[in-house]
């Protein structure tokens, strides 16, 4: 039977927002509930992907000798170390910057499918030039990932402005970096300001947290180890949520640290 | 009149337009209803208007619960006023698949559905009428007026070929600039009150904002 693969395109725009971070932990959470996973790193002038995942030092080949029929996919399918149904298709080499053509992406996407992969998810270059054009091309649906302030925000809205004309849909939302304390004292924009311009649904909220750093320093993504961080469970619950899961949002306002939050923590661990 | 469910439509016919006072009262008269609709039809209503029908109703022991009509100011009016508005598009219905498309004219005004989104450029050789939000960094232009049921958080240039008597009204007007054939403006700082359309028109050689 053949399974109904789903493309997902993990875009943002503005640089730096966590795209490559939640494509990682997105990739791991679905592969540890069982799913097939791959991800594809898209943005190959400056992959990072590799890195985040610590797979840097496992990839021979890429999409690129895959399609030149130098070696075979599954070849150039690089296998999580411990999460097997996870693999990574790195695109090309950042040497060559424009083979990549629209048309070369749908194929490699087309290729993913026949593997019956239950999840693709693609790693999208910052910005709305080619880069963002070619990933683009072979993707069902999209995530957008924004931060709350004004300019990345205002990429968002291009970005699904663009989208939107390719008619990808459903396009969602995930708000990154959201530091509670500072949306307590209207110092970040809040939620409800991101959704009104942006006017999609919230596929979730991933809290600010410093373990990010030091996961992606390590090339062991966060979802990877059970840490019991905010961030991981954030990112444990998109990929719950993108599996059709009903689980309500965070609410940032519970989550400021201070002395009643770390005793409601407290109270929720099991010590008996 | 028509009846619907528990919905009451009045229509308020173009024919009788002069005349539309008494004849609302002789229709109010025979009946004592808590859902009355209007149809506006394709008649301009202003705010002051609506609130006239409102009293005449009250008069009548009649409560309306919302207005429709083919004419955007009479949406703009009622819906400020905080009553259920909706817009029918006369005779057009028919084509809703073509409707949803960016860029369809209609004789003389653009319809868009949907929101203007940052990066995207609206034009129109006539009048204007975006149904949703215009976000910031996104650029509406028409030659004649400039009509927004939703929030106008861009650029909007009304009257773009000269026309100093053109105007643009939004549900929620804070743009970041304002442009009136040639006059530029900046949007207001402060955030206008919600649940008030707002329209900015030239008056003595300055755009100025007023309640709709």
């Amino acid at each position: 039977m053949a399974t109904d693969t789903r493309v997902i395109l993990i875009c943002s725009g503005k640089g730096g927002v966590g795209k490559t971070t939640l494509t990682a932990n997105l990739g791991i959470s679905l592969a540890r509930q069982g799913l097939t996973t791959a991800v594809l790193d898209a943005d190959f002038g400056l992959r990072n992907l590799d890195l985040l995942l610590g797979l840097e030092n496992r990839i021979v080949y890429t999409a690129q000798e895959v399609l030149e029929e130098e070696c075979r996919l599954d070849q150039a399918l690089v296998k999580h170390k411990q999460e097997s149904n996870l693999s990574l298709l790195p695109a090309g080499n950042p040497r060559m910057l424009d083979w990549l053509k629209p048309d070369d992406m749908k194929r490699i996407v087309d290729m993913l499918i026949k593997e019956q992969f239950n999840y693709v998810l693609i790693d999208c270059p910052a910005g709305v030039e080619d880069g963002f054009k070619n990933a683009m091309a072979a993707s069902q649906e999209a995530i957008v990932v924004t931060n709350p302030e004004v300019s990345a925000v205002r990429d968002a809205d291009r970005v699904i402005g663009l989208l939107n004309t390719n008619s990808i849909k459903p396009v969602r939302l995930v708000l990154n970096r959201v530091r509670p304390k500072m949306m307590a004292n209207q110092e970040m924009l809040s939620i409800d300001d991101v959704t009104d311009i942006l006017a999609l649904p919230l596929l979730g909220l991933v809290l600010e947290d410093e373990q990010v750093i030091v996961s992606t320093n390590r090339g062991e993504p966060l979802t990877l180890n059970r840490v019991n961080s905010p961030a991981a469970k954030c990112y444990l619950n998109i990929a719950k949520r993108l599996q059709g899961e009903d689980i309500p949002l965070i609410d940032p306002a519970e989550e400021i640290s201070g002395f009643g939050a770390k005793f409601r923590r407290l109270m929720q661990t099991k010590i008996f | 009149m028509n009846s619907n469910n528990q919905k009451i439509i009045i229509n308020i016919d173009h024919c009788n337009y002069p005349n539309w006072k008494i004849d609302l009262k002789n229709k109010l008269k025979t009946l004592k209803s808590n859902n009355l609709e209007i149809d506006a039809k394709n008649i301009d209503l202003s705010c002051k208007s609506i609130s006239e029908i409102i009293a005449i109703a009250n008069q009548y022991d009649c409560k309306i619960i919302g207005f429709c009509s083919s004419s955007a100011k009479t949406i703009v009016s009622s819906q400020s006023l905080g009553y259920k508005s909706q817009f029918i598009i006369e005779s057009f219905s028919k084509n809703t698949s073509e409707i949803s498309k960016k860029n369809l004219t209609f004789s003389k005004t653009h319809f868009h559905q949907g929101t203007v989104r940052s990066g995207e450029y609206l034009e129109s050789s006539g009048d204007l009428l975006i149904l949703g939000d215009v976000n910031p960094g996104a650029k509406v232009s028409a030659e004649g007026n400039i009509i927004i049921w939703g929030k106008l958080l861009g650029i909007a240039h009304a009257g773009s070929k000269g026309n100093s008597k053109a105007t643009i009204s939004a549900l929620q007007l804070s743009p970041v600039q304002l442009r009136i054939a040639q006059k530029v403006a900046r949007g207001p700082k402060e955030k206008p009150q919600l649940g008030l359309a707002e329209q900015a028109r030239i008056d003595s050689e300055e755009i100025i904002i007023s309640q709709l």
